[in-house]
């Protein structure tokens, strides 16, 4: 059996659900684990997207995920949940990566590169709800936008944000309504 | 407060820095309040919150804030999905099967110094790949239980099948059971007690969550 990779072909295993295929994958079906990479890898790339900006380090993140959640998934206890235990994974390697940035650049407040949502052509005078929050969301302070989008997208609780960003759960909603509420103004405008 | 929303006037309660500001405008409430609140999808009712006019302007508000996420959630998805697909194939060829190879079992071969071995692993995608080519069922996970490294000591072989609506079970996990004793015969030299065959689900279709996120 080798690891070449097969062409994408509508194999059965694309309707099978979610546990089938983790234990599938936790038996070493790389099959099994494709569909998988394929079900919740966009998901996880606009994730750490999110979380860190638009650079090529997303690509880095998602795969070191997948690499770590296939030599892990014997740990899976419920194949159930196998898409919130690849969120956390891409969670936590995200945060690794901007603790890496900000160790390295070792400036507290260093931000993302600016996200392609607000280049100059891209903010149109007349703009779509969803074009606006994606604008709004890339001016967020960092922390602001990580905690929202632990919550929003990873669907994360206040204890789990705050126990993964190591910050008190007071912060935490600090910034979570400071987020909120920030979105909510922009939004006034938008109606 | 006279009007709602004066449409010169930003509404006070989302005031960054007020809180007391804040709880005043939206009788006692957060912001943070109304969200959790609308995260449970507004139950167990609370009619201090769904009789106040302030409130309901709020949660209007988050409720718009929450379709916009899903819309560019959505959005973002089908951008992802119209990538190439190339990042899949070197996600792939970064993983490695030896993580799932498991136990060594032995193989006898005429020649006292060779050692043949088939893996776990490779028995286990034997097992799978029996059940794959049947229709109208998933093969789950497989289990060799005891000590198959010792020949000739009797295993057992535990198999999660998932079964199509509207098959005959007992008949579908008998063929299945027949298909794979015949299998193992020929690849392996296990002496196979039994093969337990567990059908633990009868879901065809991927999860409610996976179709709604890709919608």
């Amino acid at each position: 059996m080798s690891g070449t990779v097969r062409d994408q072909v509508a194999s059965p295993l694309d309707a099978a659900a979610d546990q089938v295929l983790a234990e599938r994958a936790a038996d070493g079906d790389l099959r099994a684990f494709e569909v998988l990479v394929r079900r919740y890898g966009p998901l996880m790339r606009v994730y750490a997207t999110r979380v860190l900006g638009f650079n090529d380090e997303t690509d880095d993140v998602v795969q070191e995920s997948f690499i770590t959640a296939w030599q892990q998934l014997g740990t899976l206890d419920d194949g159930r949940a196998v898409k919130s235990w690849l969120m956390r994974i891409v969670s936590r390697k995200s945060i690794d990566r901007l603790r890496a940035r900000r160790a390295h650049v070792n400036i507290e407040d260093t931000d993302a590169p600016a996200p392609e949502s607000t280049a100059p052509h891209v903010v149109a005078e007349v703009e779509s709800q969803t074009e606006a929050l994606a604008r709004v969301l890339a001016d967020l302070p960092e922390d602001q936008r990580r905690c929202w989008t632990l919550r929003e997208l990873a669907e994360y609780s206040y204890h789990d944000i705050a126990f993964e960003l190591h910050l008190p759960l007071s912060t935490v909603r600090g910034l979570l309504a400071r987020a909120r509420k920030t979105l909510l103004r922009e939004m006034e405008d938008w109606r | 407060m006279t009007e709602l929303t004066p449409a010169d006037e930003r509404f006070v309660a989302f005031d960054l820095d007020d809180t007391v500001r804040e709880q005043a405008e939206l009788d006692g409430h957060t912001v943070e309040q109304l969200s959790d609140y609308l995260d449970r999808g507004r139950v167990p009712a609370d009619p201090r919150i769904d009789d106040s006019p302030e409130c309901e302007i709020a949660l209007r508000g988050l409720e718009r804030l929450r379709r916009a996420r899903q819309a560019l959630l959505a959005r973002d998805l089908e951008r992802e999905s119209l990538r190439a697909d190339d990042w899949v194939a070197s996600i792939l060829d970064n993983i490695t099967l030896e993580a799932h190879a498991g136990r060594d079992i032995p193989l006898t071969h005429p020649s006292p110094t060779a050692r043949l071995v088939v893996t776990e692993g490779a028995l286990r995608g034997i097992l799978r790949e029996t059940g794959d080519s049947m229709q109208n069922m998933f093969v789950g996970r497989c289990v060799l239980v005891g000590d198959v490294s010792v020949p000739g000591t009797p295993i057992l072989i535990r198999v999660d099948v998932t079964v199509f609506p509207g098959e005959n079970i007992p008949l579908l996990a008998e063929r299945l059971r027949q298909a794979m004793y015949a299998a193992l015969s020929r690849y392996t030299e296990l002496v196979v007690a039994a093969i337990d065959i567990t059908v633990s689900d009868l879901h065809a279709l991927p999860d409610v969550s996976v179709r709604e996120m890709e919608r």
